[in-house]
């Protein structure tokens, strides 16, 4: 069994589907023609009158076509088309099956009503239809009478031309077999409007098509006068109206097989809303079945159905084309293509289930620019087909946070309709704050420096010694002059100017005990601050002697006070008598093979880190050395429990100012403590006042504000 | 490849501390001294990667080329010094004693300013109790470390002095320890985690 | 001749290793809870305001050393590293990384390439999103405004050793309005960095990045054992106070 290809994804169905299983598309579109299976039940077998029941198919599928519409109904719960034994087919139908093939367009010769005697000229004989034909036809056939034995259909009401059609009906031969009309026994409209508005039903122009009207069978042609009406099906022509179906004449009955593909064509649409008296023509839509090639549509008199005068020139214009005729045992003749509507001729695999319906059934297109053409493809049916959800769309899962981002998604669509008022122009904000307190500070360092406060003026000089320095003094004094004190220098060109301040006095303490004093330091400046601030109190090579820098941070200090003399080799600013000779060789070492073997270590420092490293890793090996700390006053804090611990591992600690200068009183010497202590106290009195005032700011405004959702306030610089 | 490495060197470095054997302590001396050279040479990868950066910047005149310029100059001129006539050469100190020391002097007192904004700001803008504890006992700090404004044996001085060693020496030292505590427990953890090769720094 | 054994210490690190594993094999049973960080909350939907608008995440390891203590906050920091730069490989601007130290640069380069070539994308890496900006921390510090400003960093993180400078890098991005997230070691200087960023990291919170970036299960399961031993130290600590207080131990 042949399949079929859905026109819209070209995936294979098998060849009874009625939909395609991928996209929903429907397989087999509308066709006028009423095929068998669309009879109620109980009718299906029985031969259709032809006047009567095509007429009555040709107004069920009107009616199909709009209640399907309506209702959406599937195609398989289409109603069948009311069939009466004594419809009778419109005599122009009766002139379908002497329209001559050869001609492109145009009712077929024979008895044309006045509405289609403007045609006549212009419309051949149609022509025995193909074997596809015959098979698309026989499958509209067979569906319409599938949906005829799943339900009835109700009538719907009848509009006036649609009466005429029962009033003038001619009966159609019941000689004719169930798939065959001719044209002379179904006359032509009596009128034709001269533009008519078809509906855009699919038939495909390509192929003729006999068209058999079983009028026993068929139901009576259903109009309704509902704005939701379905498309006519073409064989009935509008009525002359701007926007106006073709009016299908009294005496023209509809065939079975048109009826039938208007059934497939009311399937298809559901939002037709051109009412019942600007109803288009039905143009039956493109079968897509195989079987329903070959099924013969009812013969259009073409001859008789008014075309725009455009369209009749490109009648005589254009070659009629010889369609080859299928066995059938109508005797219509195949229609034929012109040349241009050739080219539009569908490829092969699309063709294959492109049923196509013959000149004389085809609805001449009444709107558009396509208006007054044949077998014009209507895609109307095509795009209005309802395509359900496939499976997979139906089972959708979704995470928390795809329906995070989603709802985040449609706040964000919703906010776009939101109106927001123009963005202001970003003002340029100049640090104000930063400036003012920044200016604050420099004139309260430096007012004290500018007034050149003496000794005893200013800031009140700290008046008695902490017991860390009394401490720290003490063990200063006890260290035995001969052996050299190892001083460590770990901090950066940036602690300089706390740190020189504060090591300053220890280190001339010890310069002035007659002390040799060993640096080191794990920082690559480290030796130069060194250098810097021995040369105020010492001369090197003499009271100090540089071992230089020692790289590996905290590694290499365990390195070091394990074994110093193999972790650093050389020196820094050795003396012109030492160059190119290792720190080592400096007579101030002579003596020192490890740590242990220094009076005194002092490590000046502004990192915890290093200060506990050093602390850390020289405990173990310093032995009766005592190590004592100048730290910065930020870094006391973490240091002091060495200090303080039962069995302490530091020995002395110096940190801050205020100490200094007391060590530099005690010492009865004027150092940069000293010079710097009005300075320091502006300073810090400054920072004092600022700091209250930004508490009284901050809770200022922490009370004043109302109680809202607080947000982070901008940068106020 | 790499990770073995990583892991064994680690553990070997990990068990001298723990094992008093001579062999693994051997090793670790080796390791750690090997440590100590990759850890120079990493300097002048570090540098290496510094120019290159810069000079992308000066051939591509990409946004301030010309002080990534300056700084290929300056630092080709330091360098060619510092190996040429050594690094404490007369002019290595004269450049370290009045560019490199006030520049970073400098950058030291600009925090101090810019704390001091930052303290300004921080109840106003935070808004939250700790925020004003936290003014609050730098406040009570400065006014204990600093210079007394009346008589440096006032009883009010004294017992900002007091109140300051008892903030630093207490509250600050305890709650220190106790970051250290935690900063040494989440240090040997991630340790650990390079140990087993969980984290890779080194690349896959 | 195996000399002595510091059993303690052994004994210690077997308890770190086997609750770093042991919570690691019943993570999955027992899912962790963590508290909120507001930092950490904020940090993602700052990257990906920042992917969104074209600006630059920029994340400084800090001025420590590969050797030595102070190597463990920028470990985490590469661990933090791995994350973030997962979801700005294919940013227009992805992350850049700065330290003060080369072997800590030449570590970022690798945890990016590795990051890149995860997310197949090893096309993009450049080598030069892993810098050395100085070699001295102020020096590096001083180099921040520069990037900060060129490079359009919305996000900055500051996640390693840092000193009294990691408060000039903080103040350098609020100054540019930038995201501030900023974590170290030093007390200190965690002090000054509650005072100057955004959502300052206070102790070993910069540890826990890595397991509220959600990195791995194993930083989940090393947090927790960070805890487990913080409680175990809690303990011992108040008993040992008790017990001083009593007389008991001298």
């Amino acid at each position: 069994m042949a399949d079929v290809r859905c026109p819209m994804c070209s995936k294979s169905n098998p060849e009874d589907a009625e939909v395609c299983g991928v996209c929903g598309a429907r397989l087999k579109p509308l066709v006028i023609d009423q095929p068998p299976q669309e009879q109620p039940p109980g009718q299906a077998e029985e031969p259709r009158t032809e006047q009567g029941a095509e007429q009555e198919e040709g107004l069920d599928w009107l009616g199909r076509i709009r209640t399907e519409a309506e209702s959406e109904v599937p195609d398989d719960e289409i109603e069948p088309e009311e069939t009466t034994d004594e419809a009778v087919s419109p005599d122009w139908l009766g002139r379908l099956r002497e329209v001559d093939i050869t001609a492109d367009e145009g009712p077929p010769d024979g008895e044309v009503p006045d509405w289609l005697s403007a045609f006549s000229e212009d419309v051949g004989e149609v022509g025995e239809p193909e074997g596809e034909e015959q098979e698309w036809l026989d499958r509209i056939r067979e569906k319409k009478e599938t949906e005829a034995a799943e339900g009835e259909k109700e009538a719907e009401p009848v509009d006036d031309w649609l009466a005429r059609l029962r009033e003038d009906e001619e009966l159609v031969p019941e000689s004719l077999g169930a798939d065959e009309i001719t044209p002379e026994e179904f006359p032509l409209p009596a009128e034709i409007p001269a533009e008519e508005e078809v509906e855009e039903q699919v038939i495909s122009p390509i192929e003729p098509m006999d068209i058999s009207i079983e009028p026993s069978e068929a139901a009576p042609l259903e109009v309704v006068e509902d704005e939701e009406a379905p498309p006519k099906p073409i064989d009935v022509l509008p009525e002359p109206t701007e926007v106006a179906p073709p009016a299908v004449p009294s005496d023209v009955e509809l065939p079975s097989e048109v009826e039938g593909e208007v059934e497939e064509v009311d399937a298809r649409v559901d939002e037709f809303e051109t009412p019942i008296e600007d109803e288009l023509p039905h143009v039956p839509a493109l079968i897509l079945d195989e079987e329903a090639i070959g099924e013969q549509t009812p013969d259009l008199d073409l001859d008789s159905i008014q075309l725009p005068g455009w369209l009749n020139e490109l009648r005589e214009t254009t070659p009629q084309e010889e369609v080859p005729a299928e066995d059938v045992s109508q005797d219509l003749a195949p229609a034929t293509l012109p040349s241009w509507l050739e080219a539009m001729r569908p490829v092969e695999t699309f063709r294959s289930v492109v049923e196509i319906e013959s000149m004389d059934e085809q609805v001449v297109e009444s709107a558009g620019p396509l208006a007054g053409l044949q077998g014009v493809l209507m895609a109307e049916p095509v795009v209005a087909i309802p395509r359900s959800a496939t499976v997979g769309a139906a089972r959708l899962e979704v995470t928390e946070r795809q329906y995070a981002q989603a709802e985040l998604l449609h706040r964000i669509v919703e906010e776009e309709d939101q109106e927001r008022p123009a963005a202001t122009v970003r003002r340029i904000r100049l640090p104000f704050l930063r400036w003012v307190i920044g200016f604050l500070l420099v004139i309260a360092v430096l007012l004290p420096t500018v007034l050149s406060f003496k000794n005893g003026e200013g800031f009140p000089l700290p008046s008695y010694m902490p017991r860390d320095l009394g401490t720290l003094f003490s063990v200063v004094e006890e260290i035995p002059p001969e052996r050299p004190v190892l001083t460590v220098f770990d901090y950066t060109p940036g602690y300089a100017g706390e740190l020189n301040t504060v090591a300053g006095p220890l280190l001339e303490h010890i310069i002035l005990r007659g002390l040799k004093v060993v640096t080191v330091s794990t920082q690559p400046t480290g030796s130069p601050l060194a250098e810097g601030l021995l040369s105020r109190v010492g001369v090197n090579g003499e009271n100090y002697v540089h071992l230089g820098y020692l790289s590996g941070g905290s590694t290499a200090v365990q390195l070091f006070t394990a074994a110093p003399r193999e972790t650093i080799s050389m020196g820094f600013l050795l003396p012109d008598d030492m160059q190119s000779q290792s720190g080592w060789q400096s007579p101030i070492l002579q003596d020192v093979l490890q740590l242990s073997d220094f009076s005194l270590i002092v490590v000046i420092t502004a990192s915890t880190d290093s200060a506990r490293a050093w602390v850390e890793q020289a405990y173990p090996w310093k032995g009766e050395t005592p190590l004592v700390m100048v730290l910065s006053v930020g870094t006391e804090p973490l240091i002091r429990p060495y200090y303080e611990a039962l069995e302490p591992q530091v020995d002395g600690i110096l940190t801050g100012l205020p100490a200094a200068v007391t060590y530099e009183q005690y010492l009865g010497r004027s150092g940069d403590a000293l010079a710097l202590w009005n300075a320091f106290g502006a300073g810090m009195l400054t920072v004092e006042l600022i700091l209250l005032a930004g508490v009284i700011y901050g809770a200022a405004i922490w009370l004043a504000r109302p109680r809202t959702v607080e947000t982070r306030s901008e940068h106020n610089d | 490849m790499w990770a073995a490495a990583a892991v064994g060197s680690g553990i070997f470095v990990l068990l001298g501390y723990f094992i008093d054997y001579e062999i693994i302590l051997t090793l670790r001396l080796i390791l750690m001294r090997w440590s100590v050279l990759l850890a120079a040479v990493a300097l002048f990868l570090g540098l290496f990667n510094l120019l290159t950066v810069h000079w992308s910047k000066v051939s591509e005149q990409e946004k301030g080329w010309p002080f990534s310029a300056l700084l290929i100059l300056v630092f080709l001129v330091t360098l060619i010094m510092g190996l040429v006539f050594g690094p404490d050469n007369q002019i290595s100190l004269l450049l370290f004693n009045y560019i490199q020391l006030p520049i970073e002097a400098s950058l030291m007192a600009l925090l101090a300013v810019f704390l001091a904004v930052a303290g300004f700001r921080l109840v106003s803008r935070r808004r939250d109790p700790f925020s004003l504890i936290f003014v609050v006992v730098a406040l009570f700090v400065l006014l204990g470390t600093g210079p007394s404004l009346g008589a440096s044996d006032s009883d009010a001085y004294i017992l900002l002095r007091q109140l300051r060693n008892w903030i630093a020496q207490v509250w600050a030292s305890g709650g220190a320890r106790g970051i250290l505590l935690g900063v040494a427990l989440g240090a040997g953890l991630t340790g650990l985690r390079v140990l087993l090769a969980v984290d890779r720094p080194y690349g896959d | 001749m195996l000399g002595s054994i510091d059993i303690v210490g052994l004994l210690v690190l077997l308890l770190f290793l086997g609750l770093l594993l042991g919570f690691a094999a019943v993570g999955r049973n027992w899912p962790t809870v963590f508290r909120p960080v507001p930092g950490f909350e904020e940090l993602g939907t700052a990257i990906e305001r920042a992917v969104e608008a074209g600006e630059r995440v920029h994340l400084s390891l800090g001025t420590g050393s590969v050797i030595g203590s102070d190597s463990a906050p920028a470990l985490a920091g590469l661990a933090m590293l791995s994350r973030v730069a997962s979801v700005t490989t294919m940013s227009d601007k992805p992350v850049v990384v700065t330290a003060g130290d080369g072997a800590m640069t030449m570590l970022a380069q690798e945890t990016l390439r590795s990051a890149y070539q995860q997310a197949k994308v090893g096309e993009r890496y450049r080598r030069t999103s892993g810098r050395m900006l100085g070699p001295t921390p102020l020096s590096y510090v001083a180099s921040l405004p520069i990037l900060i400003a060129n490079e359009d960093v919305s996000v900055h993180i500051l996640a390693g050793s840092f000193g009294a400078e990691g408060a000039l890098a903080a103040d350098f991005g609020e100054r540019q309005h930038a995201f501030v997230i900023a974590g170290t070691d030093d007390a200190q200087s965690q002090a000054l960095l509650y005072a100057t960023a955004e959502y300052p990291m206070i102790g070993e919170e910069i540890f826990a990045g890595g397991a509220y970036l959600n990195v791995g299960p194993l930083h989940r399961a090393s947090l927790r054992a960070q805890d487990a031993v913080r409680m175990l130290i809690v303990v011992l600590i108040l008993t040992g106070t008790v017990l001083r207080a009593l007389g008991v131990i001298l």
